[in-house]
């Protein structure tokens, strides 16, 4: 097997990176920059901010010739540092993940930051490989022949022409309009109104608000604050969506699924196919009422704390994902299916869960409420109890499980519900856990173990006559063998 | 819930029933060290006596039941083709692993269980989620279970993902 990848001796990066690394180095030393300036005026002297910004300047350029890379006998290796050397290898039949990313700069530049993932130490990120400054042009072509040699090793595709790339999903700027209802958009949203009303509340707002004499004039000026604050809020959550996501586009090319997105920093993420062991449809509580969905990957090697590796369609419309989903794993069925409910004992069980943590609230309510006369109490606890019998309704509708041309497929959860699926091939063992309550009740929580994504996927309360039958018709001859006789 | 095939049988192997003493010594050594921290806050700090007293009968209940229990649930049982485990009391957790997707066997003595001739046997897969781990094995059992391991999972080619 040839490697046309790259030649096999030490070589730099681009030395455009020679304008990038001493920028971002001032960056990273401004806060010294500022003091040493402040500190500067004050005393004569020698001009130190000039020598610190020397210094800086300084530090890029041997982080530069300092930094070299090569492709050898099937291991991909990068040396780094001038006092302390440090060399990361990875051997090229473990790439299961390249990622491109582009800065501004670089983007000005025509450079890109190429990353390879293992899957083996993303815990440092030090140990990162990451090629941080090449012509996206060359960077490409390393990413193809990475790609397809980790591929050779598992199926030969040496003989399939490369294609010019499907494209299966590009970005549609109506999907703006589910911004403000994704994660982000939400903790956002939350964070900025609850900063907003302590500080409100220390300043004595609320209760000046409560005086009977309260003029008409501030009434109408905290609405008109509050909804210009709401936009605010809004105007912030469509342009985070629209810089994370923005030119997003999801392609199949060469053997290897492509993710590109970003607005200023473009993001190119490129899985192996072979690599690709499912994917998670997400349908968050806040998306599924504004009729939306989005899709993670579950990558063989990859953590789910990489999240940026594992978007595969943003926050879009409720058709998208579905339809991408069933294009990436090759069938419509998995993503479609009808899911088996879990029956009586499961759905008591999310009552249970939801009802019992709000029973002391409530009483509490009901008896401060009573005692003193402040009848309104009743309310807030009525709404509680509402609000809690909905969430279980919600989780009881949302559980169900399903296996489907060679997948397993798992979907719980109410205000992040996800449907998780997962090819059999991926699936490395089983796990059955269950509490005391739970044998009682007759179920079990089955895990389907693998090797990227969260480490499994989880059927929640699942009886445990289906579980077990799941787990011997997914992979038939590994269970049976423990078989109550 | 006894209809053939649809439920486990339990694995076949119980750990040594030296563990229990194990577990037994290690849950009365940590209540004992609670109880000691929580006398010096009575006598301190005027923290009521009945904490002290009800503290005493939790952890007489843990110790006398507890590690009864985890050894009921603890076993293991090894075959051509998969590791099966259990383990656990309150949560039961069984564990099943396709022979072919092992990647590490590992062997560890903890400096309690040394004291008790015992040993743990750790097997891991590719999963974050997926390691089988047998405690309180006797030392000999548990060696020739690394050595049974470690040769079927070598017999199989691939890199176990």
């Amino acid at each position: 097997m040839s490697l046309p990848v790259a030649p096999s001796d030490w070589q730099r990066l681009d030395p455009r990176m020679l304008l990038v690394h001493p920028v971002r180095e001032l960056v990273r030393f401004l806060p010294a920059l500022l003091v040493l300036t402040v500190a500067g005026s004050a005393s004569s002297g020698p001009p130190w901010e000039l020598l610190g910004v020397v210094a800086a300047v300084a530090v890029g350029i041997l982080r530069y010739l300092t930094t070299r890379y090569r492709v050898a006998a099937g291991r991909i290796e990068l040396k780094r540092g001038l006092l302390s050397r440090r060399i990361t290898s990875a051997p090229l039949d473990r790439v299961r993940t390249v990622d491109l990313t582009s800065s501004v700069i670089q983007r000005v530049l025509g450079l890109t930051t190429l990353r390879i993932g293992t899957g083996l130490a993303a815990a440092d990120d030090s140990d990162a490989l990451d090629l941080d400054g090449l012509p996206v042009d060359r960077a490409r072509a390393l990413r193809a022949d990475l790609l397809h040699t980790a591929t050779v090793g598992v199926l030969d595709r040496a003989g399939t022409p490369p294609d010019d790339g499907r494209t299966l999903v590009a970005f549609d700027p109506r999907w703006l309009r589910f911004a403000p209802f994704t994660g982000t958009g939400l903790v956002v949203v939350a964070a900025t109104i609850g900063g907003a009303t302590q500080l409100l509340d220390s300043l004595g707002v609320w209760r000046d608000l409560r005086s009977d004499d309260l003029p008409v004039t501030s009434v109408v000026g905290v609405c008109v604050a509050a909804a210009a604050g709401l936009l605010v809020l809004l105007t912030l959550s469509v342009l985070g969506y629209l810089v994370t996501n923005g030119g997003f586009r999801l392609t199949q090319q060469g053997g290897a699924w492509h993710v590109r997105r970003g607005l200023l920093t473009t993001r190119e993420t490129s899985i192996d196919e072979e690599r690709l062991a499912g994917v998670s449809l997400g349908e968050p509580l806040a998306l599924r009422l504004t009729g939306g969905r989005h899709l993670q990957a579950i990558v063989t090697g990859v953590d789910r704390s990489e999240t940026g590796s594992s978007t595969l369609v943003p926050p879009s419309d409720a058709d998208v994902a579905p339809r991408a989903a069933g294009l990436l794993l090759g069938h419509d069925a998995p993503v479609a299916v009808a899911l088996t409910p879990h029956g009586p004992a499961a759905a008591r069980r999310r009552w249970t869960r939801a009802l019992v943590p709000v029973v002391p609230v409530v009483a509490a309510a009901v008896v401060v409420g009573v005692r003193e006369g402040s009848w309104w109490l009743l309310v807030p606890a009525g709404l509680l109890v509402l609000g809690a019998a909905a969430l279980a309704a919600d989780r009881v509708a949302g559980l169900g499980h399903a296996l489907s041309h060679g997948h397993v497929v798992a979907r719980s959860g109410s205000l992040a519900r996800r449907r998780e699926i997962l090819g059999v091939d991926h699936v490395i063992g089983w796990n059955l856990r269950a509490t005391w309550f739970q044998r009682r009740a007759g179920l079990t929580e089955l895990a389907a173990t693998t090797a990227g994504g969260g480490g499994s996927v989880r059927l929640l309360d699942v009886p445990e006559a289906d579980a077990v039958r799941l787990a011997d018709q997914a992979l038939p001859g590994l269970v049976e063998q423990f078989f109550r006789a | 819930m006894s209809e053939s095939g649809t439920s486990l049988r339990d694995p076949a192997h119980r750990v040594s029933p030296r563990a229990r003493v194990m577990w037994t010594v290690t849950a009365a050594t940590e209540g004992a060290v609670a109880v000691a921290v929580l006398l010096v806050a009575v006598l301190a700090w005027e923290v009521p006596w009945w904490t002290l007293a009800a503290l005493v009968v939790v952890v007489v209940g843990w110790v006398a039941v507890v590690p009864r229990w985890r050894y009921l649930v603890h076993r293991w049982e090894t075959t051509e083709t998969a590791v099966y485990t259990q383990t656990g009391w309150w949560a039961r957790e069984r564990r099943i692993a396709p022979m072919s997707r092992i990647q590490t066997v590992d062997y560890a003595e903890s400096p309690v269980a040394r004291l008790f001739g015992l040993a743990s046997v750790t097997v891991t897969t590719a999963s974050a989620a997926g390691a089988l781990s047998i405690d309180g094995l006797d030392r000999d059992v548990a060696r020739r279970l690394v050595d049974d391991l470690t040769r079927q999972a070598d017999a199989v080619e691939g890199d176990a993902t």
